[in-house]
């Protein structure tokens, strides 16, 4: 069963289709949902949320229909949605608590893991302060804390570093990653910022204009170019590159002595210089290159023009 | 282990039943009403005219007291009139109370943006009404039929004659009549409060809900020469429906009284209108047209 499942998914807003014709199925622990602004990232998780009710196509999440078990739904789901959005009156511990009982905690249990989830997050010390005096950074982690108290199934992250200093968007990192560590909840981070979801995800939604530009399982791409190594060399490189080849791998050579090598799993980086070293070639620069986001996100943007159905990249 | 040590873990313990949700809603509505002081003072001096409405009850009851106290002045009747008069007292302290508290409990949360996250929780938008209803309704409990139904009771035992039985309407009209004000009040201070963010602006703006269309209205029935204008002053058309419900005598000249089918359809009008407002207020997501 995928985390999410897009079945000719279409979203229609005051007249506009916003989401069109979504097809694919997310199972990573940590989905990331790329896109430029007004791409859709939002309406597709209000959408997933039951907010917005499909105009035709199916959305599941964890299984579950969008449109006929919203509850069901809600109730697996932790939310921190991109604004501003809490009780500015109420202090932390009970604003979580509150949203707790809401998502079926019983009081009692609802107040503990309240203080569990404030102290999870890092606001432990401020947690009976009123979440109107805090800095944006807080108001940030509170909706975070919140999302989490009734321990969700799927955590829904909708800009989660929006507005945040570096050292706030580092905590805010590295909290993803310990939820994703955990591996008891599955996470959905929406972002524009390519290097939050390269640093938080395995698997990767891209959105473009409302269709989906990409699905791409990060952590596969990435393994599939671990051995792809460039070198900056000094010397002959021929002897170097035909050896190389009898080894089996894959060797290309350009001007100023660059040489790209893919290299198969059984082999290691001190190879290239053993080799190096038979041929009297002086390996200057190596760097072990692989597929980044970014180089996905582009290419799934230049794919997009051109295409009518989803690519898996 | 203290809470500060505890890692993030999942939650596998028990859950309340899904219906009971818009309780918890009820339950944080109620303490955020009630945790100002003004309520508190608001509901203290809504109280005032039920203690001399209990003397009064006392004293038509207690003919030594009576005659200690009122010296031979004019005798107590306590009838349907008694209670109308109480009633309409206890239902317009409701509105002060409504336009205090209606805001409180729906301002802040539209105010800081909270629906988003409040309605990605297990709860729908009409679940989340009716848990602010309902918080809003028990209030306006505390200061309307059950004062008054207390005053019934005390009348009722300190009655020497079998008063009970023959004016047992009376506890039904009293019961009837404060609901038909109470769910007015509750869907009128909750549209508003949805309508307008700000408190203060939204607790005048239902007192203007209230008296604005009674002018109008006055303004029309007096160019027009028509009765009809008088469907729009709610204080008039709730006078005469409370009047009715406790069968207590008529108040206005028979020229100028309403039918109760025209009132019904009025305050029906008047709820369609509300929630009408709040269907397009109360949304996790505003969506813009265009």
């Amino acid at each position: 069963m995928g985390v999410i499942e897009l079945d000719r998914l279409e979203v229609r807003l005051g007249g506009r289709t916003v989401l069109a014709g979504l097809t694919g199925e997310l199972r990573g622990h940590a989905i990331g949902l790329l896109g430029p602004n007004g791409a859709g990232k939002s309406t597709l998780i209000n959408t997933l949320l039951g907010f917005h009710e499909p105009a035709s196509g199916v959305a599941r999440v964890l299984g579950l229909d969008a449109r006929v078990d919203r509850m069901r739904i809600r109730q697996s789901v932790g939310y921190m949605p991109e604004n501003d959005s809490f009780i500015g009156n109420m202090n932390g511990v009970r604003f979580v608590r509150y949203m707790a009982e809401l998502a079926g905690l019983p009081p009692a249990e609802a107040l503990e893991r309240a203080h569990e989830a404030l102290f999870y997050v890092g606001l432990g010390e401020v947690r009976y302060r009123k979440i109107s005096t805090y800095s944006l950074g807080m108001k940030q982690l509170i909706k975070l804390a919140q999302g989490l108290a009734h321990g969700p199934k799927l955590l829904i992250l909708d800009e989660p570093t929006n507005g945040l200093d570096p050292t706030a968007r580092q905590r805010m990192i590295q909290l993803i990653k310990d939820i994703r560590k955990q591996g008891a909840t599955h996470l959905l981070i929406s972002s524009h910022l390519l290097r939050d979801i390269d640093e938080t995800c395995d698997e990767v939604l891209i959105l473009n204009k409302g269709r989906i530009a990409a699905i791409s399982n990060i952590e596969e791409e990435r393994r599939s170019h671990r051995n792809f190594i460039e070198l900056e060399m000094a010397g002959s490189t021929e002897g170097f590159t035909k050896k190389m080849q009898s080894l089996g791998c894959e060797c290309a050579s350009f001007a100023g002595g660059r040489v790209k090598v893919v290299m198969p799993d059984a082999m290691s980086a001190r190879d290239l210089y053993v080799t190096a070293g038979e041929f009297g070639v002086q390996i200057r620069r190596i760097q072990l290159r692989r597929d980044s986001l970014e180089d996905i996100f582009l290419r799934a943007m230049e794919y997009e023009g051109s295409r009518v159905d989803h690519v898996r990249v | 282990m203290s809470v500060f040590e505890h890692d993030y873990r999942p939650y596998d313990g028990r859950l309340t039943p899904l219906g009971t949700r818009p309780l918890v809603l009820t339950r944080y509505a109620m303490a955020e009403a009630w945790a100002s002081k003004i309520t508190i003072g608001l509901f203290i001096f809504a109280l005032l005219p039920c203690v001399v409405a209990l003397v009064m009850i006392y004293l038509a009851n207690n003919p030594l007291a009576r005659a200690l106290v009122m010296r031979g002045g004019p005798s107590l009747s306590i009838d349907a009139g008694f209670f109308l008069h109480a009633l309409e007292t206890q239902c317009w302290f409701g509105l002060v109370l409504t336009s205090w508290i209606a805001p409180r409990l729906v301002s802040f949360d539209l105010g800081d943006n909270a629906l988003p996250i409040l309605l990605s929780h297990p709860i729908s938008r009409f679940g989340y009404l009716l848990g602010k209803s309902v918080a809003l309704a028990l209030s306006l409990s505390y200061v309307t039929w059950i004062p008054c139904l207390v005053l019934f009771v005390y009348q009722c035992y300190s009655s020497p004659q079998p008063w009970t039985l023959s004016h047992l309407s009376l506890a039904v009209g009293i019961f009837g009549g404060s609901w038909v004000w109470i769910v007015l009040l509750s869907m009128v201070g909750l549209a508003v409060s949805a309508w307008v963010k700000w408190r203060v602006i939204a607790t005048g703006a239902i007192f203007a809900m209230v008296f604005v269309p009674a002018g109008v209205g006055g303004i029309a029935s007096a160019i027009l020469r028509t009765k009809w204008g008088l469907l729009l002053n709610l204080p008039v058309v709730m006078s005469e429906i409370w009047q009715r419900m406790l069968g207590a005598p008529a108040v206005m000249p028979e020229r100028l009284q309403l039918p109760s089918f025209a009132m019904a359809v009025v305050l029906a009008a008047a709820c369609l209108l509300c929630v009408a407002v709040l269907n397009v207020r109360i949304r996790a997501r505003e969506v813009v047209r265009g």
